[in-house]
């Protein structure tokens, strides 16, 4: 038997040689796979790190952007409020004082004056009274011209066109 | 001018739908605008949409709800829609016929002008030239909008062409030069009209923007005005004030159907797909009111987007809009990514007028040109590998197909929020074209290639 094993010596030495090389290679190519799977990996992990940081500034940048837009769309919103009630005080105003032309001692002619106006409008056979507010309405076969007090106050205001912006102009 | 004592009619003879017919009226014309008094002092307005002898019938935007033949008056301005003119617009939102939507005031204005305006007169009519940068990469790059130019947005339901339209309407400028955006959306449902105001709430707070929201539930006659009123106001700013004013109107599709509503009301022979037999001149009339006039600083450019039904690129409102604009921009689903734009079906036909030395830059035009070659080649080896794969592919069509990839990814694809400087567009144009072999660049001068190719490796 040791005969035989001596005799197969060489050849088992060589077995085991290529047998160790082999391991050894497997081995090494192991260590490369896992450390390429790790390179990968770290990489895969590095990017999608990136990704999160630049998702999470992109999303802080988004979500700031649009308290800052809710901000400013608050203030032009007051701003805006606030030159519509100046523009209705104003119309309050010229309302008022329009009314208040009933007590000038020019008012008769003024009355006067509404229903010949009233009449080029609507034509001769209109019936023109008194508004109870002031000036005159005169109402025809289906027509009817309004040149009340009030009536008229509102058309001169909205006359008034860009002027109307001289009342918040810096 | 003010009528300081306008004739109220008070005899009306029916009520039906939102149609009022008067009668015993005197000296009424066709499209005339009507304001409408009911017997509580509520307000309404319409349109003329028949005068015959003493009668008139009107469209009441607001509808005939709760009106009664009894109490009602109707008073005639004398001449169609006129609305105030200038600055005071800027920074505004309004509803589709210009009354605040902001809480503001009422918009004043130095004049009036009728919103049904007319088309520039063609021998007063300077070509477009210039560029307006949208900051949105596809289109600077491949499809420049160039000031006083029409060019459409062609897309398909579902496809976010409207957010495209805000993106641009936010980010567009002229290069230092005063610009405005006009925007007017067209029967836009809550939820969009929200987003577009987000999303063009700093250029309004800056005072640049005009924005006219006329939402799906509103009256379809408003519809019709919408467009009409924003080019009005787009054409003062650009015209009086010497601004570059940009005038998106979004989407177009919801106004030819309201216009097609309001043509059957009238009772009007229906044409192709019922729509009115007009709709090719009434579309002119509005897309040939951008344009340039010679010794006046401003220009208007219309951006009109619409929606091809049912994706059909024959529709009548796409076909008849498609003869009129000078190019389009066509959105597509086979394009993955915002904002989905298909560069080899999107053409600028002034494109030349606007790019180049002393606009964009001097490689621009041969450049856009290369890459539309390019992405011509690759759909071409796309084609071939999906027979043959892609392995079987020559090297050559494969650096194409990467070509196509880049594009994509490094010059297409965009945030909805990115503003991209024209620099930072021919940057990434220039990392496209140099995935190919300097070989293959055959569109481009030596000078342009030696300053801006850089090979990939």
């Amino acid at each position: 038997m040791t005969g035989v094993r001596d005799a197969l010596a060489p050849v088992s030495g060589a077995l085991l040689r290529r047998a160790r090389l082999d391991a050894d290679a497997m081995i090494a190519a192991a260590e490369h796979d896992a450390a390429q799977t790790l390179a990968v990996a770290r990489r895969a992990a590095q990017d999608m790190i990136d990704e999160a940081r630049e998702a999470g500034t992109s999303e802080a940048r988004a979500r700031a952007d649009a308290v800052r837009v809710r901000a400013g769309r608050r203030a032009r919103d007051i701003e805006l409020a606030a030159r519509r009630e100046v523009v209705l005080e104003l119309r309050r105003r010229a309302v008022a004082a329009v009314l208040a032309l009933r007590d000038d001692p020019c008012y008769p002619r003024l009355v006067e004056r509404l229903r010949e106006l009233a009449r080029e409008s609507g034509g001769d056979d209109l019936i023109v009274s008194e508004h109870p507010d002031g000036g005159v309405v005169g109402v025809g076969r289906g027509r009817r011209v309004d040149c009340s007090l009030g009536a008229l106050a509102g058309r001169a205001v909205d006359a008034l066109g860009a002027e109307a912006e001289r009342l918040w102009a810096r | 001018m003010t009528s300081w004592a306008p004739v109220e009619y008070t005899d009306v003879a029916e009520l039906r739908g939102p149609l009022i017919v008067v009668r015993g009226v005197r000296g009424v014309g066709w499209d005339e605008y009507a304001s409408i008094e009911l017997e509580t002092g509520q307000r309404r307005h319409g349109l003329v949409l028949e005068a015959d002898r003493d009668l008139a019938v009107v469209q009441v935007f607001e509808g005939t709800a709760g009106l009664r033949a009894e109490g009602t008056r109707v008073t005639f301005a004398g001449c169609p829609l006129r609305i105030p003119v200038g600055a005071g617009w800027q920074g505004r939102v309004c509803d589709g016929r210009g009354r605040p939507l902001d809480g503001g005031p009422p918009v004043f204005g130095t004049a009036d002008a009728a919103v049904t305006g007319f088309p520039l007169n063609p021998t007063r009519r300077e070509p477009p030239s210039e560029p307006v940068l949208t900051g949105v990469s596809a289109i600077d790059a491949l499809t420049t909008l160039v000031r006083g130019q029409k060019i459409a947005v062609f897309s398909s339901g579902g496809l976010p062409h409207l957010e495209l339209a805000a993106q641009i309407a936010a980010q567009a400028n002229t290069g230092g030069t005063p610009f405005s955006v006009v925007f007017a959306a067209i029967g836009l449902t809550h939820a969009d009209a929200a987003t577009v105001r987000d999303t063009l709430e700093e250029r309004s707070a800056a005072g640049e923007l005009t924005l006219f929201l006329n939402l799906a539930d509103d009256p379809v006659i408003e519809r019709v005005l919408t467009p009409r009123l924003a080019l009005t106001v787009a054409e003062h700013l650009a015209f009086v004030l010497g601004r570059h004013v940009l005038v998106v109107l979004a989407d177009m599709t919801s106004y030819c159907e309201a216009l097609r509503e309001v043509s059957s009301a009238r009772g009007e022979i229906p044409a192709r797909r019922a729509y009115p037999g007009y709709l090719y001149s009434d579309l002119a009339s509005l897309y040939e009111r951008c344009g340039r006039v010679p010794g006046l600083p401003g220009s208007v450019t219309v951006l009109p987007v619409l929606t091809m039904p049912a994706g059909d690129i024959t529709h009548p409102v796409p076909d008849l809009t498609g003869y009129i604009t000078e190019g389009q921009i066509l959105l597509t689903r086979d394009v993955p990514v915002y904002p989905h734009i298909d560069p080899l079906s999107s053409l600028s036909r002034m494109m030349r007028a606007g790019v180049g030395p002393g606009r964009t830059r001097p490689e621009h035009m041969d450049l856009a040109a290369q890459i539309l070659a390019a992405l011509a080649r690759a759909r071409q080896a796309a084609e071939l590998a999906e027979i043959v794969g892609e392995g079987a592919l020559g090297d050559t069509d494969r650096r194409y197909l990467a070509m196509a990839d880049a594009f994509t990814r490094r010059l297409l694809a965009q945030r909805r929020d990115e503003a991209r400087s024209l620099d930072e567009t021919f940057a990434r144009a220039w990392q496209v074209v140099s995935v190919l072999p300097r070989r293959e660049l055959s569109m481009l001068s030596p000078a342009a290639l030696d300053a801006g190719y850089r090979e990939e490796t």
